[in-house]
């Protein structure tokens, strides 16, 4: 178990379900980043954060917020 | 019938499609969100629409979110008959929540489609009939980029019209059931029920590619790179809405301080009411109030322009990102940094710019912040002072006021947000990132027209009322004498200051003759020059480089009001030239903005600032100079 800040680039990986329901978990998952959903970062941005590739949309993420999405490796 | 969806899906685009010329643009009473109104020929009758601000779901997060939400669950009778939920092929799944929730009403509910092309560029199609079945609610493709499939979503509307009530979908909760635990799980199985309809509608046609907007983000958005390209953009809009609009603007204020006033001129005398106060009144108060109205608008069109352009191709959030960290400390996003940039050419476009923030909280922050950008207007007022009492370092003065206008800004706002909105967490960054598309023309110009059009609507009456008003101070005598023939220095007018100006004794120029120049630089700080020029009975300095008399008259000024201290009594008006109340344009367009009450409470901090900054220069300033 890691988080999003710590996934590898151009890598897909799968979101843990959250464990909590917060503003920003909501807003999150309103933007397909939720538990079981495979992204993919893209690349950094100025200021510490990641694009990420969720469903095809590219979405700008925080360090913060990078760091508390938590990913699980994906496979069977 | 209502327009929603999330932000970013083209809701304003269908809504200008749909409604043509007919629509109009409203501030919702109560906040400065806007509501597009309009209206849109369904069968034989006209229906009104409503384009709502843009939200992701019916729980409210945000003003705008409230406002959405209010109106669609609305149970007194002005809920909308139909909503039309715009959703994008792009980014079906994060589309589909609102449906989702309006699903569990029996409220009418159509589907517009939108953003197929983008859609397929990524190698997917969305098959519309299994969306409607999945659904349960009528889904139609257009694009209203390019006007197309518009009929076929009114013939839709027009049925759902006609069959009223849908069955609300199954799983739908009790009314009222507020427990946070019930939340979650209804969250979790909305989500589930628009999956399971993406499945069932989304067809992979090819494998994802990286796009070329891809391309772009790694370097709009890469660390170094990012920023530097974003300073280049910043530049560049700031040469447009100086360099640009500056001539068009000189052009409009000689052609009415010329032709037009002398016009005017001749037509009241035509009438036979020449040199009585009536020209006056004509020609100084309601030509000169429209003129300066006038000028501005070259340049806000431009801004609007140039908005309208920055938004529409995607470049708005790549910005936010690159600049978040930095702004972030003042506790406004990134995006904040273009009003306050902008602020530097002149305040007034800078003000209208703040609409580009998503919620109310910043809009108003940043409206506040933004009068303390120093302007252009206010930078020949340094130089003309600058150059009389400092030549030998009127460049490093100069400079300093903007230093210490930066340094303004950062205080005030870290004040404000430490005292009135505590509670205003830095949100985390979480932006999404349009693809980029080539921006429209017709688009572009239609939105700096609409937003144009409530600028003037709601900005022409302050400022026209308010030149008239100085104008009027002017011409009543305060003693004998008749209407419109005093000298400024018995006027009304030249009292008011006299009455004013012992309270800037502590600051070092409580005299009248600078106190009217802050008078009139309340109207524009252009006039702050021509005011001392009039005051003094002096033609006024061709150029701020040459002070000449001018300057040797307000040598003897601020040498006689500062018991000496001239110089640092300068520097202290200086100050309070910067901080206070920039023009009366600047305060229409904040009216506009964020409202009476915001725009009043700004006036005061302004002037609390303005008059203890002073205060503290000059007492300190006299103790070393």
């Amino acid at each position: 178990m890691t988080t999003l800040d710590r996934a590898p680039f151009g890598v897909t990986v799968r979101i843990a379900p959250a464990d909590r329901s917060d503003a920003l978990e909501r807003r999150l998952a309103e933007l397909g980043l939720r538990g079981g959903v495979e992204v993919r970062c893209l690349q950094r941005t100025a200021g510490g954060g990641r694009v990420v590739d969720v469903a095809g949309a590219r979405i700008a993420l925080g360090r913060e917020v990078l760091q508390r999405v938590r990913t699980e490796p994906t496979g069977p | 019938m209502a327009l929603a969806g999330a932000p970013n899906v083209g809701k304003s685009t269908l809504f200008n499609a749909l409604t043509g010329a007919r629509r109009t643009v409203g501030n919702w009473p109560g906040t400065t969100v806007e509501v597009g109104r309009g209206a849109v020929a369904v069968g034989p009758q006209t229906v009104a629409v409503v384009d709502l601000p843009g939200a992701y779901s019916l729980d409210p997060m945000s003003p705008d979110e409230q406002l959405t939400r209010d109106l669609l669950l609305a149970t007194d009778g002005s809920a909308p008959d139909v909503v039309v939920v715009v959703a994008s092929a792009a980014h079906l799944a994060r589309s589909l929540y609102l449906v989702a929730q309006l699903r569990e009403t029996s409220r009418p509910v159509v589907v517009a489609l939108t953003m197929e092309d983008v859609a397929a560029r990524r190698g997917q199609r969305v098959d519309a009939a299994a969306l409607t079945a999945a659904l349960g609610c009528p889904v139609v493709a257009l694009d209203p980029r390019r006007r197309s499939g518009t009929e076929r979503l009114v013939t839709a509307v027009e049925h759902a019209l006609h069959c009223g009530p849908l069955v609300p979908r199954p799983g739908a909760r009790p009314a009222g059931d507020e427990d946070p635990e019930a939340d979650l799980r209804l969250a979790d199985e909305r989500f589930g029920w628009v999956e399971q309809a993406v499945t069932a509608a989304v067809h992979e046609t090819g494998a994802r590619a990286r796009t070329w907007s891809d391309r772009i983000d790694r370097v709009a958005t890469a660390p170094v790179v990012g920023p530097l390209l974003f300073l280049a953009v910043m530049w560049a809009v700031f040469q447009v809405t100086t360099t640009v609009a500056a001539p068009l603007q000189d052009a409009l204020d000689a052609l009415v301080t010329g032709p037009v006033s002398s016009g005017a001129s001749w037509l009241v005398g035509a009438v036979g009411l020449g040199a009585t106060p009536v020209e006056g009144f004509v020609v100084d108060g309601l030509v000169a109030g429209v003129g300066m109205l006038l000028t501005f608008v070259p340049l806000m069109a431009l801004m609007f322009l140039l908005l309208a352009v920055l938004e529409d191709s995607g470049y708005m959030a790549r910005a936010a990102v690159v600049t978040d960290r930095l702004m972030r400390r003042i506790g406004l996003p990134g995006r904040a940094f273009l009003p306050l940039v902008v602020g530097f050419g002149c305040n007034v476009p800078a003000v209208a710019a703040t609409r580009i923030l998503p919620t109310v909280r910043q809009r108003v922050l940043t409206a506040l912040l933004v009068p303390f950008t120093s302007c252009s207007a206010r930078l020949t007022v340094y130089v003309l002072l600058a150059r009389t009492f400092f030549p030998e370092h009127a460049g490093t003065v100069v400079f300093a006021m903007y230093l210490a206008s930066i340094v303004l800004v950062v205080l005030v706002g870290l004040a404000l947000r430490s005292t009135l909105w505590r509670s205003m967490g830095a949100e985390p960054l979480v932006i999404d990132l349009p693809p980029y598309q080539r921006p429209t023309v017709r688009l572009s110009l239609s939105v700096m027209w609409l937003r144009l059009q409530g600028f003037l609507r709601t900005a022409s009456g302050i400022i026209v009322v308010t030149v008239v008003a100085v104008w009027l101070l002017q011409s009543l005598p305060a003693g004998g004498g008749s209407f419109g023939e005093v000298p400024v220095e018995d006027s009304v007018y030249a009292s008011i200051s006299r009455t004013v100006a012992p309270a800037l004794d502590p600051a070092g120029f409580g005299q009248w003759e600078s106190v009217s120049a802050l008078v009139v630089g309340f109207v524009a700080k252009e006039a702050v020059i021509s005011s001392w020029a009039q005051t003094y009975a002096l033609a006024e300095p061709s150029s701020a480089r040459s002070p000449g008399a001018l300057g040797d008259q307000l040598t003897a000024t601020f040498d006689a009001s500062s018991g000496g201290h001239g110089a640092v009594a300068v520097l202290a008006f200086m100050v309070f030239l910067l901080a206070y109340t920039p023009c009366v344009a600047t305060l229409a367009a904040q009216r506009r903005e964020i409202g009476t009450r915001w725009t009043v409470f700004g006036v005061l901090v302004q002037l609390v600032v303005a008059w203890t900054l002073a205060v503290v220069v000059f007492q300190v300033g006299r103790v070393f100079w």
